[in-house]
């Protein structure tokens, strides 16, 4: 039993290791990563602009810049995850390998967070620099962000092999970046389902029922956002680390969901 | 036990949105025993690479059986005894072919200093040595063969499945490949061999299968499915004299002129016998005598020209 799940494990490792590989050597994720940093150097710009208020301005838009950039480096890879192994035929050398189905799909995946969490730590190592060359301090706060950013990139990678497992690339990437707008804007969604002029009314409910199962993006990404009726942000009160492990949690079970699914639409397809 | 048994094998394909229906493979049966190079032959379109993904589990068939080895196709454990080459090898290109060997050496499980000492072997048994650490993308079609012959052997597989092995290699190339093919015969590997160059098929099968339109139509070894029997027998001579090239173009059998000399075709050999004790008898000269008897080229392309009313496949 313990030497088939080490073995399961090794099969997953050698997948993600190669998706890893494979995303390093992507030269459009270094164009993507170059442009955070363009970000946190204009951040530098503006700072000079603002009243005494560089940091702010520094982390702000560095924190602005590695989500931004994070969400499209997720969204481009995650749904060319699956489709570019189908469209270049290199699943046809793969999937007679004595892996399963979903250990391929599971490698691929942890390859990609691996991935994206590493460029997240690079990123975020840059934005320290800027922000201690400003006299600033990056600290924990920042870092518990940082980590929200991760576990958000995570999901919405999920979210997108969900898509990409049944359907082409252009689709997926579309489904995939809609449901990260509504998902980021839940809140106003919500409000909007039960304010008024929509509360129990048929749209109401089917808005309610949509914004109760789209991922949670919001809750991920708070800087700046009012959570409990109070503003939450990294240069006052952010949120605690029980909050980051619940939320960490919730997209974890949320993207395990999606991957569930996109294991089972994947494992009875026919790889023509 | 058979390596490799599919009974009653269908695979239809549903597509577009009319849901048109294409029957690929319409219940093939077919068993290839240990340690024998069989040969799956059948023009474009037959067949054939469906019922390999079937077998290497890229598909799934619509009813009937395939087992490798045992189990059923696709079966992890199945898939580790197995090697697989695929029609046309598309590869990770940003890889190197060491870096290539080492990832599916990880997926056979094994550990490093194996991965490492047989991918070396296998790179300089495809002949790769000078290009082992370049990416793939870098490589040559042939080059791509050789790399995914490498891929194909690295799990010591006890049954290799080729699809296509041959293409894109130079006379050389195939050469290298027929061997490595007898020599894996000699370790007692299985080879499920697929293929439309009739020659490959020829020099290197103890059997062959011949699949037209989803049908199989001939399985056996070469000996039983081709005819002994002398199809006709070509005899190029010269005569000393006019008068003696006279003579012999007097003797049944269709003669022709050609640049080597002149050329008489007869059906039978002892037609054949006859005129070559009179050529010789003239003081002639025998420059070439070549007996035909059937070729697998002839019984494919007649196998592939049967009309057995199945029309074109559609369902």
């Amino acid at each position: 039993m313990s030497g088939a799940i080490v073995g399961g494990g090794a099969r997953v490792w050698a997948v993600a290791l190669n998706t890893f590989r494979e995303a390093v050597r992507n030269r459009v994720l270094y164009v993507l990563a170059m442009f955070a940093v363009g970000l946190m150097a204009f951040s530098l710009v503006l700072g000079e602009l603002s009243m005494h208020e560089e940091v702010r301005v520094i982390k702000d838009l560095g924190l602005a810049g590695i989500s931004f950039v994070g969400v499209v480096i997720a969204l481009f890879l995650g749904v060319n995850l699956l489709s570019k192994e189908l469209d270049r035929k290199t699943v046809y050398f793969v999937i007679p390998k004595p892996l399963q189905r979903w250990e391929f799909l599971l490698g691929k995946y942890l390859g990609q967070v691996f991935t994206l969490t590493i460029l997240v730590g690079l990123m975020a190592l840059i934005l320290a620099a800027f922000v201690t060359a400003e006299g600033g301090t990056h600290g924990v706060v920042m870092v518990r962000a940082e980590v929200l950013v991760v576990v958000e990139l995570a999901l919405l990678t999920a979210v997108a092999m969900l898509f990409s497992s049944f359907s082409s690339p252009y689709l997926s990437a579309m489904l995939t970046a809609a449901l990260w707008v509504i998902g980021r804007n839940r809140g106003e969604l919500m409000a909007f389902a039960t304010g008024k002029k929509l509360e129990g009314t048929p749209l109401g409910t089917v808005l309610e029922m949509v914004a109760d199962m789209v991922p949670d993006f919001h809750a991920l990404y708070i800087s700046g956002a009012q959570l409990g009726g109070q503003v939450v942000s990294v240069h006052e009160s952010f949120v605690s680390w029980g909050y980051v492990a619940e939320a960490s949690a919730y997209g974890m079970l949320y993207a395990a969901v999606c991957l569930v699914v996109a294991m089972l639409l994947f494992s009875r397809r026919d790889l023509t | 036990m058979a390596v490799l048994h599919v009974s009653d094998l269908r695979k239809t394909f549903t597509r577009g949105l009319l849901r048109r229906r294409t029957e690929a493979l319409r219940g093939i049966t077919l068993a290839v025993e240990r340690g024998e190079i069989f040969g799956f032959l059948g023009p474009n379109g037959a067949g054939k690479t469906t019922t390999i993904k079937i077998l290497m589990g890229l598909i799934f068939a619509s009813s009937g059986r395939a087992e490798l080895l045992g189990a059923p196709a696709g079966d992890r454990r199945v898939k580790a005894r197995v090697g697989y080459l695929p029609e046309n090898p598309y590869f990770y290109d940003y890889l190197s072919a060491r870096e290539l060997l080492d990832m599916v050496g990880r997926l056979h499980g094994l550990d490093r200093r194996t991965r490492r000492a047989r991918a070396g072997a296998l790179i300089e048994r495809v002949g790769l040595g000078h290009a082992a650490d370049r990416p793939l993308r870098s490589f040559s079609k042939g080059m791509l063969q050789r790399a995914g012959l490498a891929q194909a052997l690295i799990g010591e597989p006890e049954l290799v499945v080729l699809d296509e092995p041959m293409s894109g290699l130079d006379p050389v190339g195939r050469k290298e490949v027929r061997d490595l093919v007898h020599e894996l015969r000699e370790r007692g590997t299985t080879v499920f061999f697929c293929t439309h160059i009739l020659a490959d098929a020829t020099a290197v099968c103890d059997r062959v299968g011949i699949l037209v339109k989803g049908r199989l139509r001939d399985v056996g070894s070469l000996s039983e499915l081709l005819e002994p029997r002398l199809r006709s027998v070509e005899i190029v001579w010269q005569a000393p004299s006019d008068d003696a090239v006279a003579t012999l173009q007097g003797f049944p059998g269709q003669h022709r002129e050609a640049a080597e000399g002149h050329v008489l075709s007869v059906d039978d050999q002892a037609e054949a016998d006859r005129f070559v004790r009179a050529l010789l008898d003239a003081g002639g000269r025998l420059l070439q005598l070549l007996a035909h008897r059937q070729s697998l080229e002839a019984l494919f392309v007649s196998e592939a020209q049967r009309d057995d009313g199945d029309g074109e496949g559609d369902a």
